[in-house]
């Protein structure tokens, strides 16, 4: 039972990554592979985030933070310093969304519920106002423009392929995790944490661990975006950033893996579809993600599952009490 | 079923081909605009929108401009300058559009500006203030159609030294919105004012944030300062807000203000109606009633006549950006020629609504910023273009040429 389970699930990694990979070869503008990047990297953001939210049961409203950290570090240091920080400017982006992350962790984790919510929301909002306000380092609202990456990566193409490649392999890492026994850990914390204390292991210290883990893809995938916009703009630590996640997890279902990348597809294209077509979009949004939140609870890809199992299973097993 | 199989395959032809072949037939000036159309410039977006229509409607009725139709297409931005980017890019590689157009945010502005550049298509800036965008984040495919904070904060240091011969005065005061706009203002009014040798002495400087409600603390402590002069560097409501809760407090009996950006503006006239106090010293990029020139009342008159309200000061610049557009595309007979248009665009003229007699406004080829005359007036009683009652009047006129910052200014803001 084990063994076609898994075929099935590289059977349809492998399908993802091509029709991603063939985008740019199919393509009839450059616009459809820059939408293809906006979701990979949005959808990076999403899954990263709902290891905090679906899995852990933490809802966080402040990853905008960690994004922001991503994408500034990668913008102040290729634009002040050189193109070819580009790389080394990632791995500082990561290591200040790491050591943040334990710092802000380590305050905000003593507290559940609500509470954990509005505190991480506040730790962002400081962190956009000073962005907003230092307007020397960070350029102020006027963000910063003119974001090239060095060498080859400057080709929109090949960049491409390196954010598929890295979004990828980060995606397929948070799963490995998402699965593993610390996965498993971080889903009793969000069922039972009296249970998880009682058999020994420590809520707070995983609770940690994840939060500094999510915060970390989040910054990678600001970094990425930066490099691919060629502009960043303090919007990208407002709360509406947070809150786009959180939207997306809830459109493609918290409670399966890849739900918020699917949320991320969907939401991205209704934005660019509708928005291009009326400027009644927002009345639009809303009211398909009204529509699915009441009538579809699971999200999209939590109503396939369930719909697909329904389909084969049996329906006598499955009839409405 | 062989034959099915190939009445299939040309229809399907057809389908896929048969609308290129429309386009192809067809001579189009395509242009891709963004604008806001929700939020708090929603309003600057609308009217933008209208009167670009307009613009295209008159060019159209005419045949065009070198035989090509304008057409446009309008997107909403959201005052997010990442989706804005993403837009331009839809438009640039999409919809192949010759031109990218408008967009009222400076942020969205300069991201956008970004995208023209790596892609060397033509941005035609119609309402963003910054000057940062034909100085240092200058490029040649980016022009701009209507005035820069520089260019206000010039004329209204020139009205300022004028007044102090008339009624001396020593001391002011700055309040304006916590973003680029509000700060570069106040170096701006600085700035010209000691290049005009002027004596002054700033006595406090507030920087609410946007859109920020309550302004209560702010002008008690405006009240203590006692300056002469009090420069604001508000738009939009913010302006209507400050203005509502000041006259409550005897602001504008104890201090002139001074407002040569955005005071001005129709929008707040409309808001106001006859709340708006008498004296104000205010300015817009466009007026409603002035210059009193035909060009400018048939202008005013038809977008009223379209819409059913009068225009806010960004119809202008849209208006200003389609005719830029069409004269240049006239100049050099095709619009597929970017780099002959960007030379036809470095100093076109064009005769505008906001042109008094006697003045054409016209590109400075050096910095791609547009060159206007700049009107500062006084908040006086006029129920000519109702909901507003009072309007400005008493003008005073500033020649486009003195208006433009100093060569060395530019020079060295262009390096960098």
């Amino acid at each position: 039972m084990d063994l076609p389970r898994r075929y099935k699930f590289g059977l349809l990694w492998t399908a993802g990554l091509l029709v991603f990979a063939l985008v740019p070869l199919l393509m009839t503008s450059r616009y459809q592979m820059n939408l293809a990047g906006h979701i990979l990297v949005w959808g990076l953001f999403a899954v990263s985030f709902n290891m905090l939210w679906g899995v852990t049961g933490m809802l966080s409203f402040g990853q905008a933070l960690y994004y922001g950290i991503g994408a500034y570090s990668v913008g102040l240091l290729v634009t002040r310093v050189g193109a070819a920080w580009f790389f080394p400017a990632l791995g500082i982006g990561l290591a200040t969304a790491a050591l943040i992350s334990l710092l802000v962790g380590l305050l905000v984790i003593r507290m559940t519920g609500v509470y954990f919510t509005m505190l991480t929301l506040a730790f962002a909002q400081l962190a956009y106002q000073v962005t907003l306000k230092w307007r020397d380092l960070t350029g102020g609202d006027d963000g910063i423009q003119g974001i090239i990456p060095p060498g080859l990566l400057a080709d929109k193409t090949f960049y491409y392929y390196v954010v598929l490649a890295v979004v990828f392999f980060s995606i397929w890492v948070l799963k490995r995790m998402a699965y593993s026994p610390f996965g498993l850990v971080l889903r009793c914390i969000q069922q039972n944490p009296e249970r998880v204390r009682f058999i020994g292991r420590s809520v707070r210290m995983n609770q940690l661990r994840i939060y500094v883990i999510s915060s970390l893809f989040a910054a990678a995938a600001g970094a990425l975006m930066a490099g691919m916009d060629s502009s960043i703009h303090p919007d990208m630590l407002y709360w509406t950033t947070s809150g786009e996640v959180i939207l997306m997890s809830v459109l493609g279902g918290i409670n399966r893996f890849f739900g918020p990348f699917i949320g991320a597809i969907v939401l991205i294209l209704l934005e660019d579809v509708i928005g291009a077509k009326t400027e009644f979009w927002p009345i639009v949004i809303g009211s398909v993600i009204l529509v699915i939140v009441i009538l579809f609870p699971r999200g999209v890809v939590g109503e396939a599952q369930h719909l697909w199992s329904r389909f084969r299973g049996d329906s006598s097993q499955r009839s409405p009490a | 079923m062989k034959s099915r199989k190939i009445a299939l395959w040309i229809v399907l032809m057809l389908v896929v081909f048969l609308p290129s072949l429309g386009f192809a037939q067809e001579k189009v000036i395509r242009i891709g605009a963004l604008y806001p159309m929700t939020g708090r410039s929603g309003l600057y977006g609308m009217d933008s929108v209208a009167a670009a229509e307009m613009a295209i409607d008159e060019i159209n009725a005419k045949g065009g401009a070198a035989g090509y139709k304008l057409d446009i297409i309008f997107t909403d931005s959201k005052s997010k300058p990442a989706y804005a980017v993403r837009v331009a890019e839809r438009y640039i590689t999409e919809d192949k559009v010759h031109f990218l157009f408008g967009v009222v945010s400076s942020a969205v502005g300069l991201a956008v500006t970004e995208i023209s550049r790596q892609n060397k298509v033509i941005f035609i800036g119609t309402d963003h203030a910054a000057t940062e965008l034909t100085l240092d984040n200058f490029q040649p495919y980016y022009f701009r159609v209507s005035n820069n904070t520089f260019q206000s904060m010039t004329a209204g240091a020139l009205y300022l030294k004028e007044l102090q011969k008339e009624k001396p005065w020593k001391t002011i005061s700055y309040i304006g919105p916590d973003y680029a706009y509000g700060h570069s203002q106040l170096d701006e009014i600085q700035y010209n004012l000691k290049r005009f040798g002027v004596d002054f002495q700033l006595v406090s400087k507030y920087l609410p944030k946007l859109y920020e409600p309550d302004y209560t603390s702010f002008i008690t402590s405006l009240i203590k300062d006692k300056p002469d002069v009090l420069v604001s560097g508000f738009w939009g409501g913010d302006t209507v807000a400050f203005i509502k809760q000041a006259k409550a407090y005897g602001l504008f009996e104890k201090m002139l203000y001074f407002h040569p950006d955005a005071g001005g503006n129709y929008e707040v006239m409309s808001a106001l109606g006859a709340e708006m106090p008498a004296g104000l010293v205010l300015s817009a990029r466009h007026h409603n009633n002035w210059p009193d020139t035909e060009l400018n009342r048939r202008y005013v008159a038809e977008f009223k006549r379209r819409t059913g309200r009068y225009p806010t000061y960004a119809a202008e610049g849209a208006y200003a950006g389609i005719y830029a557009i069409a004269r240049a595309v006239e100049k050099v007979g095709t619009p597929d020629n970017t780099e002959a248009l960007v030379k036809a665009l470095e100093g076109l003229q064009i005769k505008l609504p906001e042109d008094p007699d006697g003045f054409t406004s016209y590109i400075d080829p050096q910095t791609h910023q547009i060159v206007q005359v700049q009107a500062i007036g006084v908040s006086v009683p006029d129920d000519n273009f109702p909901p507003a009652k009072m309007m400005l009047g008493k003008w005073k006129v500033y020649k486009a040429e003195d208006l433009l910052p100093p060569k060395e200014l530019i020079e060295k803001r262009l390096k960098k």
